[in-house]
């Protein structure tokens, strides 16, 4: 019974740190039962969710919407596929394997989580060195309350949810 | 997508080919049967990352050039720590150079894996993409994770960072890893080392076509064990020289068609090959005893010049790294200095070492505060263009008779041979044959 959250991306890429910031603001809760990372690399989410009831991945998006905006979607076990804006944002991560590869990557292994969440937050500034942009740092706060109400029902409901499937 | 041309020809929008980091496109041109030329043409923005090194420190290199690559930055940075090193008359201990190959292990096995599985092996099952694959042939793909993932845990346990690591610094490291957290990763280590071999028995049973590229294979060679993070450089037609010489020998010239430099060696036409053939062709007798047995039951000789069985020797070189990844982590001792000084002076130093796709050669000039002055950057892929034009020239000839969208596919698995690296940016590469 847990919930993984996962903020994805690089620390030193201007908004690329939103996933990062996002899960700093989370870990800051101190919520139970929620174990909270940060990484860079998406090949390695198949491995990290393993065992979770629930997996919440915030990463940066490029889909034309305004900085800030966020996009919560439902990527699991029944759903039809990371689509936009992860399509637009296109590879991301390294040698052409972003986000939306690990996660169609996972489901054809049959190694997705039972629910899977993609917060992402569009971005505006990707510059080396660069801190978040304006627009993407008021998004921060919003997308862990996003993030913090996602993982909620989780750790309410704990007893009633049945053991993972692996 | 097939355009006519206003001569009878045709151009044919092949679209994306994906599996390939970089921005550029693909020119194949046909007039009566016959390949008329070839150009890789790279049309990604310069990066100028040479230019904004001038009137940096000389402790910077190592944190700026990671950021050029986000799967190779371990080569960037030891390139450049060696270079500034020389040019300031300091050599690092061996139990830093030790730990440097540590983690330049870690580097070649999530670099190698992540190609061999999820970006190569597609194009031999006759898939599109990892993703395809895997629903056929999943514990292939899992067996591919938990390579790379080795490889992901070691960069983080010695470079602080699984992409773009923090701890490497000029003169050693930030903090040595300890004999514990070493030890940690012993056992998936040892995993991945079983599924390395077993990975070398798989790709071997690949159909490849049958050709020997005839191009001259340039690598690097240490006093001892396989080239990695560092060395003398060679050639397979008997050179042998100091990096320091790099300059005279390896020059670099615009074309009109890429954004990159090609390089060219002592000034000859012909091109030549840096990456995983020419280290394995040139140093197979470096290789360790499990590494030569499981190359020699994959049916590969003391050399290999078919770079589509590229595959096979990155899988001989994914056990070789494991196994010495694993030997380093069990001769640790704690207690090593994490660094050594290295002060300022004015000079010049040059730098190379094997990244996975081959040599990354660096070059700075410094002031006497440490100021750099000029800095120069010969990453594997520029010296690999005219060499993946070549073969496209060659194969592109024996498939005319092939269909668009099979000629497509042919020609770009010929450039994945090479895993190119056209920049860290995440880009497409469009591939684009005229026929007339």
């Amino acid at each position: 019974m847990s919930a993984l959250v996962v903020g994805l991306g690089s620390p030193d890429r201007g908004d690329d740190a939103v996933g990062p910031a996002v899960a700093r603001g989370v870990a800051a809760l101190g919520l139970p039962g929620v174990r909270v990372l940060t990484h860079e690399d998406p090949t390695d989410l198949v491995e990290l969710w393993t065992g979770a009831e629930l997996a919440v991945v915030v990463d940066g998006v490029r889909s034309g919407a305004p900085a800030g905006t966020l996009h919560v979607v439902d990527a699991g076990v029944g759903t039809r596929g990371l689509a936009h804006p992860w399509t637009a944002t296109a590879h991301g991560g390294t040698h052409a394997f972003g986000l939306a590869t690990a996660v169609e990557l996972a489901r054809a292994l049959d190694r997705l989580p039972p629910r899977l969440v993609v917060v992402g937050v569009e971005v505006a500034v990707l510059d080396h060195g660069a801190p978040l942009s304006g627009p993407v740092a008021h998004a921060v706060g919003p997308a862990v309350d996003a993030v913090a109400d996602l993982v909620a029902p989780v750790r309410s409901a704990a007893s009633e949810v049945p053991r993972v499937r692996r | 997508m097939t355009h006519k041309l206003s001569d009878g020809g045709q151009v044919l929008e092949v679209g994306t080919l994906a599996r390939v980091e970089g921005e550029g496109g693909m020119h194949i041109s046909f007039r009566d049967g016959r390949v008329e030329d070839v150009q890789l043409r790279i049309y990604e923005p310069p990066r100028f990352y040479e230019g904004f090194l001038r009137g940096r420190a000389w402790t910077e290199p190592p944190d700026i050039t990671a950021r050029i690559c986000g799967i190779c930055p371990v080569a960037y940075q030891f390139s450049s720590c060696l270079a500034i090193e020389d040019a300031c008359g300091v050599t690092v201990p061996d139990a830093i150079r030790t730990v440097r190959r540590l983690l330049y292990c870690g580097e070649w096995i999530e670099s190698h894996a992540l190609h061999v599985f999820l970006l190569h092996a597609p194009d031999f099952l006759g898939y599109d993409g990892a993703i395809e694959m895997a629903r056929d042939h999943p514990h292939v793909v899992e067996m591919g994770l938990r390579i790379k993932k080795a490889g992901n845990d070691l960069m983080t346990v010695v470079g602080g960072r699984s992409v773009h690591p923090v701890n490497v610094r000029v003169g050693g490291f930030y903090r040595m890893p300890t004999r514990v957290e070493l030890h940690r990763l012993r056992p998936a280590l040892a995993r991945a080392l079983d599924d390395a071999v077993a990975t070398v028995s798989l790709v071997a049973t690949f159909d490849v076509p049958d050709w020997e590229q005839p191009w001259t294979y340039l690598s690097l060679r240490p006093d001892h064990g396989y080239p990695i993070e560092g060395g003398r450089v060679v050639t397979s037609t008997g050179a042998d020289w100091d990096v320091r010489d790099f300059p005279q020998h390896v020059t670099e010239v615009h074309v009109p068609h890429s954004t990159a430099l090609h390089a060219r060696l002592d000034g000859e036409d012909t091109p030549y090959v840096v990456g995983p053939l020419a280290r394995y062709t040139l140093n197979h007798h470096r290789l360790s005893p499990l590494a030569k047995d499981v190359a020699h039951e994959a049916g590969l000789g003391s050399t290999c010049r078919n770079p589509f069985r590229s595959i096979v020797v990155r899988s001989v070189e994914l056990v070789y790294a494991l196994e010495e990844a694993l030997r380093i982590v069990d001769a640790w001792a704690d207690g090593v200095a994490p660094s050594v000084p290295v002060p300022a002076r004015a000079g010049e130093g040059f730098g190379a070492t094997e990244a996975p796709r081959g040599v990354l050669f660096h070059r700075y000039r410094l002031d006497d505060d440490g100021t750099i002055l000029d800095a120069q950057i010969v990453p594997p892929t520029s010296q690999n263009q005219p060499s993946i034009e070549a073969d496209l020239r060659v194969m592109a000839e024996r498939w005319t008779v092939l269909s668009d969208d099979d000629l497509s596919h042919r020609c770009e698995h010929a450039i994945r041979n090479y895993d190119p690296c056209i920049s860290c940016a995440t880009h497409f590469l469009d591939l684009r044959v005229e026929r007339s």
